[in-house]
């Protein structure tokens, strides 16, 4: 398909990115410092990933769903969300808001998740002339992936970095975030194990998406009512 | 001093680009070789072979191939120049195929696809129509005989190829050529231009057994010569295999002269005769290398040649074999050599026939092998299930000479009436009634190796240009006739003159799925609509979001700057 379609998905995949950065007021507030600096953090994160699932996972030749399997990657998964505490709480930022520190943060986050997951396979497969959906579907992966990790980074600070929360949210705010996490193991136990083709898989993750961006809104606007 | 700086500036810049030229460039070639070679379908693909005669050029001029395919189905009057027409064997309309050669209308490529029944080394149920084999036969010839001036190739159908011509021929008769975005397919071979081939060797292989003389007896002894020519021209060179043209004839001689090396290894058995055993090559052509051959051979020998059998397509005969002469039929060594022949047929329970023709000497065609030999005077006859001799570069190895339509029955029967007149005349036992190579015996014909020798030619494509000095299979039947025969030697001359021959035989076919440039637009407009949609809501909701937040706060601490 050439270099047309290579960048047609390229402004799918990378596009939001650059499009949240100037319509929010990060742009305006120059976070960028933040956003590499989160995406540091993720690529430091995905190095460790990748060495404990080389050290504790074994390769299974088939696609068989292995429960076991499955719950090593999400607990592995979950240094994930460590790195994303390192890089709300511990980092240095410069003096900016709540509200802007976790957009920024996510942003980085999910532009770096985006590049080291989707680039390599677009530059080698979109040029070719064989054409195929996947590049596509790839790219609106990208797009749910980035509101997924903001309504993440949303959440984990509440979580960390706001102190005093209504009592009643805190276990709302929990399992979102969860949820949120492993969403990874839930998209490989539906591809897995319901059979699920890959836009069926993109289209529940879109979904999905909408739904917890909206449920971490509502609870970010609920815990700003009390006053600081 | 501002210029010293300036030009300090301007000579750090430089370096900087300097060294950024190497890592440009490792990037560059990093791009490059990451190649765009991700087809969904790859299917080995034979050409047309493409030769000239004299200079006459015939068969396909071209061998690269980058167009949109298309089927039968398309909309009259449509532009096939840039495409690529795919045609299945069973569908083929020859009088279709000869309006556009003959019309010169031009195409983009052709692309034949042949039933899987068709493929050298098929092992599996499915006896292919007679239809089918007239056909491919007549578009062969056809095809053979015109010069084509856009490439032809010919394919064997697999599942893949099946469901691409389905899609096709689906979107022709819409009416949409490759502009729907699951629609279009796109054939690409990228091979180099074809060259010609340099200086083809024909390679002649002969074995020669020697008798037993008689004590005190110092006259040459006589020799009898088995030849068969072993090299094939059809089509697709890559796919000659001429399991009957002329791999029967090539089993039937190593069979005849297996028995006779175990008959003359013993002193007690051997005979009278000196055999010598040729496997010739430029058979299609004129037999050329049987010609060469015998010039090369010793005056004396050529003289002491008694009779020599040619065997030509033994394969799938059922009750009659003929014996094609040049010499009258009343001729005494004609007449002696027939009526073996006949003696020996009868006891086996099948008919020979005598058949005559004259050399016409001033054509330079040269119908059947012995008439090399009898234009040396030397006596020649042709065994062969054929009626009327070939023409020109025909029944040499074509598509449909398959392993399926030959029998190993026939052949052993070729081989036992040979085997058993020669020896008859050998030993002197004309007339009467033996069986020297019974079955069941010591002696009888091997049908497994006359099974298995079959089954190797008829996977082994033998056209002669395009077989190199040391091939294996010239190496492997000079192995074997070293088991059989006392000295063997190999004789190698260039195929002249008249013919030549271009290389690229072979290729491999990719075939891409791909969507229109408006396709490309769409998506494009689609995306950048989303992308404005996106960057508007962001402003409102965000913007909105901060003042609706601001609202449930106290006054903000800091200025919200105006865009």
């Amino acid at each position: 398909m050439t270099l047309f379609h290579f960048f047609n998905c390229a402004i799918l995949t990378f596009g939001p990115h650059a499009v949240y950065y100037s319509a929010t007021p990060l742009s305006e507030y120059d976070t960028l410092g933040t956003s590499v600096k989160a995406a540091v953090v993720y690529l430091a994160t995905a190095l460790v990933k990748l060495v404990c699932l080389a050290t504790f996972l074994q390769v299974s030749e088939t696609e068989v769903f292995d429960p076991y399997q499955e719950a090593l990657k999400a607990m592995i998964g979950f240094i994930d969300v460590a790195g994303l505490y390192f890089a709300l709480a511990q980092l240095t930022h410069r003096n900016i808001s709540q509200n802007h520190k976790f957009q920024a943060v996510g942003l980085g986050w999910a532009f770096a998740d985006s590049v080291l997951h989707r680039l390599a396979p677009l530059w080698v497969g979109a040029r070719g002339l064989e054409f195929t959906w996947d590049y596509v579907l790839q790219g609106l992966e990208a797009n749910a992936n980035l509101v997924f990790t903001i309504s993440l980074a949303a959440l984990g600070s509440l979580m960390w970095l706001r102190k005093n929360k209504p009592k009643t949210l805190i276990p709302i705010i929990y399992t979102c975030a969860v949820i949120i996490a492993t969403m990874p193991s839930i998209t490989s136990y539906l591809r897995r194990v319901m059979g699920w083709h890959f836009p069926k898989v993109v289209g529940f993750e879109l979904m999905t998406s909408l739904v917890m961006a909206f449920i971490s809104c509502q609870l970010f606007i609920l815990c700003q009512r009390p006053s600081l | 001093m501002a210029e010293e700086k300036n030009s300090k500036q301007r000579h750090h810049r430089s370096m900087l680009l300097d060294s950024m030229y190497p890592v440009v460039a490792l990037m560059l070639v990093l791009v490059a070789c990451v190649e765009l070679c991700d087809a969904a379908t790859v299917v080995d693909v034979y050409r047309l072979i493409q030769y000239d005669i004299s200079g006459a050029p015939f068969g396909s001029r071209f061998s690269s191939l980058n167009h949109h395919a298309a089927s039968l189905s398309f909309q009259h009057g449509a532009d096939l120049s840039r495409s690529v027409l795919i045609l299945p064997l069973r569908e083929l309309d020859i009088a279709f195929v000869q309006d556009y050669i003959s019309q010169k209308q031009s195409l983009g490529g052709l692309l034949i696809l042949l039933p899987q029944t068709f493929r050298p080394g098929y092992i599996g149920g499915g006896e292919t129509q007679d239809g089918l084999r007239v056909l491919l036969a007549q578009l062969e010839k056809l095809l053979l005989h015109s010069n084509i001036p856009f490439p032809v190739y010919f394919a064997f159908e697999n599942e893949e190829t099946d469901a691409m011509l389905a899609d096709v021929k689906k979107n022709d008769a819409l009416g949409q050529q490759a502009t729907a975005t699951t629609g279009g397919y796109k054939l690409v071979i990228s091979v180099s231009e074809p060259r010609k081939i340099a200086s083809p060797t024909i390679t002649n292989i002969q074995g020669w057994l020697p008798g037993s003389r008689a004590d005190g007896d110092s006259n040459q002894l006589p020799t009898i010569a088995v030849v068969a020519s072993y090299d094939t021209f059809g089509a697709a060179p890559a796919l000659s295999v001429g399991s009957d043209s002329n791999g029967s004839g090539v089993v039937a001689l190593l069979e005849v002269a297996r028995l006779f090396s175990t008959l003359y290894s013993n002193p007690k058995t051997r005979g009278r005769y000196n055999l010598l055993f040729a496997l010739t090559s430029g058979g299609p052509y004129n037999y050329e290398g049987t010609q060469k051959w015998l010039k090369s051979l010793d005056q004396r020998m050529r003289e002491s040649i008694d009779y020599a059998i040619c065997l030509n397509s033994v394969g799938s005969w059922d009750n009659e074999l003929l014996v094609h002469v040049s010499k009258p039929p009343e001729n005494a060594y004609i007449k002696q050599i027939f009526e073996g022949f006949s003696n020996v047929a009868e006891d086996l329970g099948f008919q020979v026939s005598l058949k005559h023709k004259k050399i016409n000497i001033s054509n330079s065609r040269v119908a059947w092998e012995h008439e090399q030999f009898s234009r040396l005077r030397v006596t020649a006859a042709t065994v062969s299930e054929l009626l009327t001799p070939p023409e020109l570069l025909e029944s040499a190895g074509s598509l449909s000479d398959t392993r399926q339509h030959v029998n190993e029955d026939s052949i052993i029967k070729g081989v036992k009436l040979v085997a058993e007149s020669l020896a008859r005349h050998i030993y002197g036992h004309q007339g009467k009634d033996i069986q020297i190579f019974a079955d069941n015996s010591s002696l009888a014909v091997n049908r497994f190796y006359v099974k298995s020798w079959l089954d190797s030619l008829s996977q082994t494509p033998r056209v002669a240009p395009f077989l190199s000095k040391n091939e294996p299979l010239i190496m492997a039947l000079k192995k074997e006739l070293e088991d059989y025969t006392a000295e063997v030697s190999i004789q190698q001359e260039s195929l002249d003159g008249i013919f030549t021959f271009y290389d690229s035989t072979k290729a491999s076919l990719n075939i891409y799925q791909v969507a229109s440039v408006t396709f490309d637009l769409l998506l494009l407009l689609v995306l950048g609509s989303y992308l404005i949609m996106l960057f508007s809501f962001l402003v409102i909701t965000t913007r909105g979001l901060d003042d609706l937040i601001s609202i449930f706060r106290r006054p903000p601490s800091r200025k919200m700057k105006i865009a």
